[in-house]
């Protein structure tokens, strides 16, 4: 379902508001933190005030188990998301500037705003600072334009970087911040050599620290993928199943279903064109082009647990929309066999003729002899509306733009 | 102006608040938050409405007029107008407002403001190659584990370490 904005649920007028309200938690937050403080900030670095190291890591875990939670629930898709593009040389070289830039000036540039805003006179020549230097790069940019844009590794995930999978990683970083947490809080004391008073007047974190570990626990044990992921099928796979023919319905299932729409739970899908579906069709049956049976919109559709009958003229065009959606991952798919004029041809047109000798075909027979009644005679009183036809949620989904 | 200032947040709670900031985010726009684009934003509109000509030969105005429908209009600044009144709002409750300059014991008025705005000047052009702050390259980049975040994070926080003792003058006795 989401994100909100890149999946198309909200009016893209909305984002801008959006990103007010979001501003307000960020800087409200920033504030009760003591960011707008350089004392403070700058502590981190001298160990007598480790709240930006506290502040910073919790966030970030937060998120971080927000976002893998919601991603296997179904809430966030992971794919839709902004991942910071890597320039090796350019973000570590960015990353030593500010580093000596925090330790000057005390502020980062989101700090600085937040500073700035209540008064803090320091904050506000940070701020004017920052746009310098902004302008600086801007005028020698032909200078730094190499090293910016040069070593591209891609938008990479630093879980892939290392080699080791996303679940260890989350885990191992929960448990990295815990334990910095812990010897932080040490560090400080001895640096303020904080009396015992003020230690016992703590509160206590056993609480917290038992639902992170949790969390981290639980981290490791979600399986990557969301709960309804698709799993793909192998060439090999299909391969396998075409050779059985276990993708195929027999037309006298399809025709039962007709008849007595309660009793199997077979949805008919349409891959022909529209004028043919339009010109006649199976009762119930809903139209899908056999090229458009990928698009996001039919996804849900197909993923659901029904069985979906395929099928066009003859079962060429239903077999190749079968061999897409099997690639793709989808199960419940099948294709009517022999297609419509077969379908046609047995049911409705043949000649009954009472020389079958074994059990099964005479059993057939007697079906299709009542079948053809039925369809002829109108007593099946097939009406559409009889099989429910599922709502399909129209979604055009745009990739979402660059960040900060 | 003395007023009686509430104490700060646990900074706990304060951060897995911000985490659920970033995380709303991300779940309604995809991206994460920052701060230095908005400055960017404000730098190249300032630039670009004071000497046009000066703007249209230089390729980092042209690449980022080139992106958008004006850097004004950009997501980054409107999430920065709501920064600075979810903080001028926070400093208000908490007693906070008012104006004054913050610094180390041992460093006079006028060499702090120095080094704040030389180190605005470090941060706006290191902002730059890291394609984000500490809010846009690091922390946001640190919660979609993208590796850029986290090298970025470790840059940032690696040198402060690395050169704190030199500059302990600033902000230690």
């Amino acid at each position: 379902m989401g994100p909100l904005i890149p999946m198309g649920f909200v009016n893209p007028e909305l984002n801008l508001f959006f990103a007010f309200v979001i501003g307000l938690g960020f800087g409200y937050v920033l504030e009760q933190a003591g960011f707008s403080s350089s004392r403070k900030l700058a502590g981190v670095f001298y160990g007598y005030d480790f709240v930006v190291l506290r502040v910073f890591f919790t966030a970030a875990i937060t998120a971080m188990s927000g976002i893998i939670l919601f991603n296997y629930i179904g809430w966030l898709d992971v794919n839709m998301l902004y991942v910071n593009p890597f320039y090796l040389w350019s973000a570590i070289l960015g990353g030593v500037i500010m580093g000596v830039g925090f330790i000057l000036g005390g502020f980062c540039p989101g700090t600085s705003l937040v500073a700035a805003i209540i008064g803090r006179i320091d904050a506000i020549f940070f701020v004017i600072g920052s746009m310098i230097g902004i302008f600086f790069f801007g005028h020698f940019f032909d200078l730094f334009e190499s090293i910016y844009s040069g070593n591209f590794i891609g938008h990479v995930f630093v879980f892939d970087s290392l080699g080791i999978g996303r679940d260890w990683f989350a885990f191992i970083l929960i448990a990295v911040a815990l334990i910095a947490f812990f010897v932080t809080q040490i560090i400080e004391d001895k640096i303020n050599k904080t009396s015992k008073e003020i230690r016992k007047h703590r509160p206590s974190y056993l609480v917290p620290t038992s639902i992170i570990l949790f969390i981290g626990v639980l981290l490791l044990v979600l399986p990557n993928e969301p709960r309804s992921k698709i799993h793909e099928n192998g060439p090999r796979e299909i391969l396998q199943r075409m050779a059985n023919g276990k993708h195929l319905v027999p037309i006298d299932k399809v025709a039962y279903s007709l008849i007595k729409p309660d009793a199997q739970d077979l949805v008919l899908v349409d891959v022909r064109s529209k004028e043919d579906y339009n010109h006649f069709s199976l009762p119930g049956a809903i139209h899908i082009p056999k090229n458009e049976v990928l698009l996001p919109r039919y996804k849900d559709f197909f993923a659901s647990a029904k069985r979906i009958v395929l099928y066009s003229f003859a079962d060429t065009d239903a077999t190749e929309a079968w061999m897409i959606l099997s690639r793709a991952g989808y199960n419940q798919v099948f294709v009517m066999e022999g297609g419509l004029n077969h379908f046609f041809a047995e049911i409705f047109e043949a000649t009954i003729e009472a020389e079958a000798y074994d059990h099964m075909s005479q059993f057939q027979m007697r079906f299709r002899e009542e079948a053809q009644q039925y369809f002829r005679e109108g007593k099946a009183a097939i009406k559409p509306e009889q099989t429910p036809v599922p709502v399909i949620k129209q979604v055009e989904i745009e990739m979402p733009a660059g960040g900060c | 102006m003395k007023t009686n200032q509430k104490p700060y947040m646990n900074s706990y709670l304060a951060g897995f608040l911000l985490g659920l900031v970033l995380l709303s985010a991300f779940f309604v726009t995809g991206r994460g938050l920052g701060a230095s684009g908005s400055v960017k934003s404000i730098v190249i509109s300032s630039v670009a409405s004071s000497a046009p000509e000066y703007a249209e030969t230089n390729p980092f105005y042209a690449e980022a007029f080139s992106e958008g429908p004006g850097p004004m209009k950009n997501w980054l600044v409107y999430l920065t107008l709501g920064v600075l009144a979810g903080a001028f709002f926070s400093g208000a409750m908490s007693g906070r407002l008012g104006f004054k300059i913050e610094k180390g014991p041992r460093i006079t008025t006028g060499w702090r403001l120095l080094f704040a705005t030389f180190g605005g000047l470090l941060f706006g052009l290191g902002a730059q190659f890291g394609r984000g702050c500490t809010s846009g390259a690091a922390l946001t980049g640190m919660a979609i584990l993208s590796t850029a975040g986290f090298v970025t994070m470790m840059a940032i926080f690696g040198t402060g370490y690395m050169v704190a003792y030199f500059f302990r003058k600033l902000w230690i006795s």
